[in-house]
């Protein structure tokens, strides 16, 4: 359609991650870990010492930036910034809400299935899952 | 004869009855099509949605796996020799990349971004056909010796020691980027690190399709949305 907007190409895009320990650590064995000159890093670990305020500062740097293509957040950690995340629609960086070890992926609480959910039945894809 | 005049009024009065069955049947065949593209992207988009949820529970599978094998080298290795305090904050740039494509979908308003992989960021490999898809593609595959069939002789067994040579290197890179990553823990590791590594390198496959179809859908869902 006329009108619609364009994506640029990038061609070496990274991929952000804010989760815990152990999923940060096995991204980084797959080779995704960047650091660039000023020392800041495509990843941010998230502890019981992490703030909200941390979280919120991250994620606005991650989608801001040219250079991330995704952002992988926990869908645990999404929840604490929800109201965020569920403002964020841009195409690029797409955000991703994965699992962590002690909170499994829940559809019903999931960024972009609540954006198309109206679509469905009352009875959401989600409830006759569980 | 009385027939006969009987249908001469009837075929010049039948013409404007016949364009108008016309228009209609036009008017009707329109609004099929129409209703048989909306039925379409619909079906597009619960196909979308259906391909979303199966590949969130693939990716559960993969990142429970690395998990399991991350704990069970910590376990051989100790805690603090797998930790994130050794994690290497010099300047590196990620040896995993992604390629983001606009797929000019020009039915939708919504942009619709492709993403592809590119692991161990092979910038060695030659320029093939396709040079995105031979980025993508898995570092294992090799063709091994006359594997092919003998009918052009020489000339095919070359190609296929050229295929094996080049797969060969790919592998070679690939494995040394491996061990570069794994270096960061030291030189001698628990093989269940490298099969963490393995298992957050296909959960990062899973992710990579996961982040399409979230662009599939999206896309077919406002394209559903306008109409």
């Amino acid at each position: 359609m006329a009108g619609r907007p364009s994506i640029p190409t990038i061609n070496s895009a990274l991929i952000a991650i804010i989760a815990d320990e152990d999923t940060v650590t096995g991204f980084l064995l797959a080779g995704v870990g960047n650091v660039d000159l000023r020392k800041k890093t495509n990843y941010l670990i998230i502890d019981n010492k992490t703030t909200v305020k941390q979280i919120e500062d991250a994620f606005k740097e991650f989608t801001t930036r040219e250079d991330i293509a995704i952002v992988l957040i926990s869908q645990y950690v999404a929840n604490m910034i929800r109201f965020l995340v569920d403002s964020y629609n841009r195409p690029v960086p797409a955000i991703l809400e994965i699992p962590s070890k002690d909170h499994p992926y829940d559809p019903a609480h999931d960024s972009v299935l609540s954006r198309v959910k109206y679509l469905f039945s009352a009875e959401s894809v989600a409830s006759d899952r569980r | 004869m009385a027939a006969a005049t009987e249908e001469q009024p009837a075929s010049t009065g039948s013409v404007p009855r016949v364009e108008e069955v016309e228009k209609v049947h036009e008017t009707t065949e329109g609004e099929r099509l129409e209703r048989d593209d909306d039925d379409d992207e619909i079906l597009r988009f619960m196909d979308s949605v259906d391909g979303y949820l199966l590949l969130m529970d693939s990716l559960s599978s993969a990142l429970r796996q690395g998990w399991l094998d991350l704990a069970s080298a910590r376990h051989s290795m100790g805690t603090s020799r797998v930790s994130s305090t050794l994690f290497d904050h010099k300047e590196q740039s990620a040896a995993t990349k992604l390629q983001v494509i606009d797929s000019a979908d020009m039915q939708s308003s919504e942009p619709n971004p492709h993403f592809v992989l590119s692991k161990w960021h092979l910038e060695e490999k030659p320029s093939s056909n396709d040079s995105v898809s031979a980025q993508d593609t898995k570092p294992t595959l090799r063709f091994r010796g006359s594997a092919t069939t003998p009918e052009d002789g020489s000339h095919q067994s070359d190609a296929a020691l050229a295929e094996s040579l080049a797969g060969v290197d790919t592998s070679s890179h690939v494995q040394r980027a491996r061990s570069k990553a794994l270096s960061v823990y030291g030189a001698l590791v628990s093989p269940k690190l490298r099969t963490a590594q393995i298992s957050f390198e296909t959960a990062l496959e899973v992710i990579v399709e996961l982040a399409n179809s979230r662009s599939n859908m999206l896309a077919s869902f406002s394209q559903i949305k306008d109409e």
